[in-house]
């Protein structure tokens, strides 16, 4: 990894944090540019496994991400529920798809591989990084060690951004309606109202209901908390 | 290697062990201490760290009869030790009989267990001075040159070891304090939208109702949406 490139994102880390923006976006550039990927994203989840997005490199990067959320499936996913890389290197063959949903959907997208390493500090998980490439293949053993370092980097940034939050409440820089899949919150719970479920099946509904619309799960909230679309 | 080498480097490795997760400060330092009475012919040492919230502590020492002594200094404000944290330096005193007018407290109560001389050297790391390391013996005289230089290099190795466990412990705190901000805020949206589907309001007004409840009720925000989202309070009550 270029040392000099390293410290250029550092000290646009640095001047992301003081005018109080999000590093979701230079993260995600600078993994591109340092692991040498076509796109990534980086995926924040809680340990009930509701995720939301701190950014992503390009709009191809924001499909895919979005495929995830709405599919529930996929490298991001993975990575953060088991704890350790998981590589998906040839999305286009089939039977070599880990993700039997996410797979193709991600082709159709132009990613033909796509890689998740976790976001952890020890045995506490925050998320993922998710890589992706255009062009299927496996990460040389030099990528992969920057992918994990880089997995480090992200880690730190975000705790370093949370640090100036007070205990029980999101740093300003994390708190994007936007990006927190607000919509998909609330329509969750919605949902879970309008059919008297859990929210956690409310979720898989609002998931399910968007996939065989094949619509992302966020315009579909969307809908249901403009009232547009009910459930009952 | 020579057995004093032995012991020097196996104190240099036990550093390593300031990284894992159940790393004891009391044990590391109490077996350091240890090692420095074995190393330097000493009769007694102890290691002070600086609290944030309770100020100086005695946090290891090589005998309980030593932990009183430093007990004792600390308390009032009168020894080596404390004047090594205080002036972040090393503070060398050959005779005790020499300083009963700058210690009198200190001087006194060490003359009269039979501790004659004491060296005591600042734990610090750049800016950081988190304690002092104290060495006591029943001679007069200077401890030797090298073994202070050997003295201190086992401090700031000390010393490193637990600025990293801090530093690692911190780090740990945050990234739960993360997850837990993250849980928070989704469950929060979720109650939003379990409110304004029962009540019909927007999810502003919503979200003016859920804040009103809690502080009329003096209840946490994050607990109240938690106890919405599963249904464990009847939402007639919070539609006001």
């Amino acid at each position: 990894m270029d040392p000099l490139v390293l410290r250029e994102l550092m000290s646009g880390l640095q001047s992301d944090h003081e005018q109080g923006e999000s590093p979701g976006v230079r993260l995600c550039r600078a993994c591109v540019d340092l692991i040498d990927v076509s796109s990534a994203g980086i995926m924040l989840r809680d340990d009930a496994d509701n995720g939301t997005s701190l950014g992503f490199s390009d709009d191809v990067a924001g499909k895919v991400e979005d495929l995830q959320f709405t599919l529930g499936e996929g490298p991001g996913i993975d990575a953060h529920a088991f704890g350790r890389p998981v590589l998906g290197p040839r999305l286009d063959t089939p039977d070599r798809s880990p993700w039997p949903t996410f797979g193709p959907a991600a082709v159709s997208a132009g990613v033909l591989a796509a890689f998740g390493f976790p976001l952890r500090v020890g045995v506490i998980r925050l998320g993922s990084l998710d890589l992706y490439n255009g062009r299927s293949g496996d990460l040389h053993a030099l990528q992969l060690a920057d992918a994990i370092a880089m997995a480090d980097v992200v880690t730190n940034a975000v705790i370093t951004v949370q640090e100036s939050a007070g205990a029980g409440s999101l740093a300003d820089e994390m708190d994007n309606p936007g990006d927190l899949r607000t919509a998909v919150h609330q329509a969750s719970g919605m949902i879970s109202r309008q059919l008297d479920i859990s929210i956690g099946s409310a979720l898989l509904r609002l998931r399910a209901y968007a996939y065989a619309e094949g619509r992302s799960i966020n315009d579909v909230a969307q809908n249901v908390v403009t009232r547009q679309l009910r459930f009952d | 290697m020579t057995q004093r080498e032995e012991i020097l480097a196996r104190a240099f490795v036990d550093v390593a062990d300031t990284l894992v997760a159940d790393f004891d400060v009391v044990d590391f330092l109490t077996v350091l201490a240890m090692r420095c009475v074995e190393l330097f012919e000493l009769s007694e040492a102890a290691l002070l760290l600086a609290d944030p919230q309770r100020g100086l502590q005695v946090a290891a020492s090589s005998s309980h009869e030593m932990y009183v002594l430093e007990l004792f200094e600390v308390q009032h404000e009168d020894g080596p030790s404390v004047d090594c944290y205080r002036l972040g330096e090393p503070v060398l005193c050959d005779d005790l009989h020499t300083a009963l007018a700058r210690w009198p407290r200190f001087a006194r109560k060490a003359l009269d267990s039979g501790w004659t001389s004491a060296h005591a050297l600042p734990m610090h790391l750049r800016n950081d001075l988190i304690g002092s390391l104290n060495l006591l013996r029943a001679e007069t005289g200077s401890l030797p040159d090298t073994d202070l230089v050997a003295a201190q290099a086992l401090a700031d190795v000390a010393t490193i070891g637990i600025l990293q466990h801090r530093a690692a412990e911190e780090h740990r705190l945050l990234a739960e304090q993360l997850q837990y901000a993250l849980h928070s805020r989704v469950a929060v949206e979720q109650a939003k939208g379990v409110l304004a589907e029962h009540t019909g309001l927007d999810m502003d007004d919503a979200f003016s109702a859920l804040r009103q409840y809690a502080r009329n009720h003096n209840v946490g925000l994050v607990v109240l949406a938690h106890a919405v989202v599963e249904r464990r309070i009847p939402l007639a009550e919070i539609r006001q």
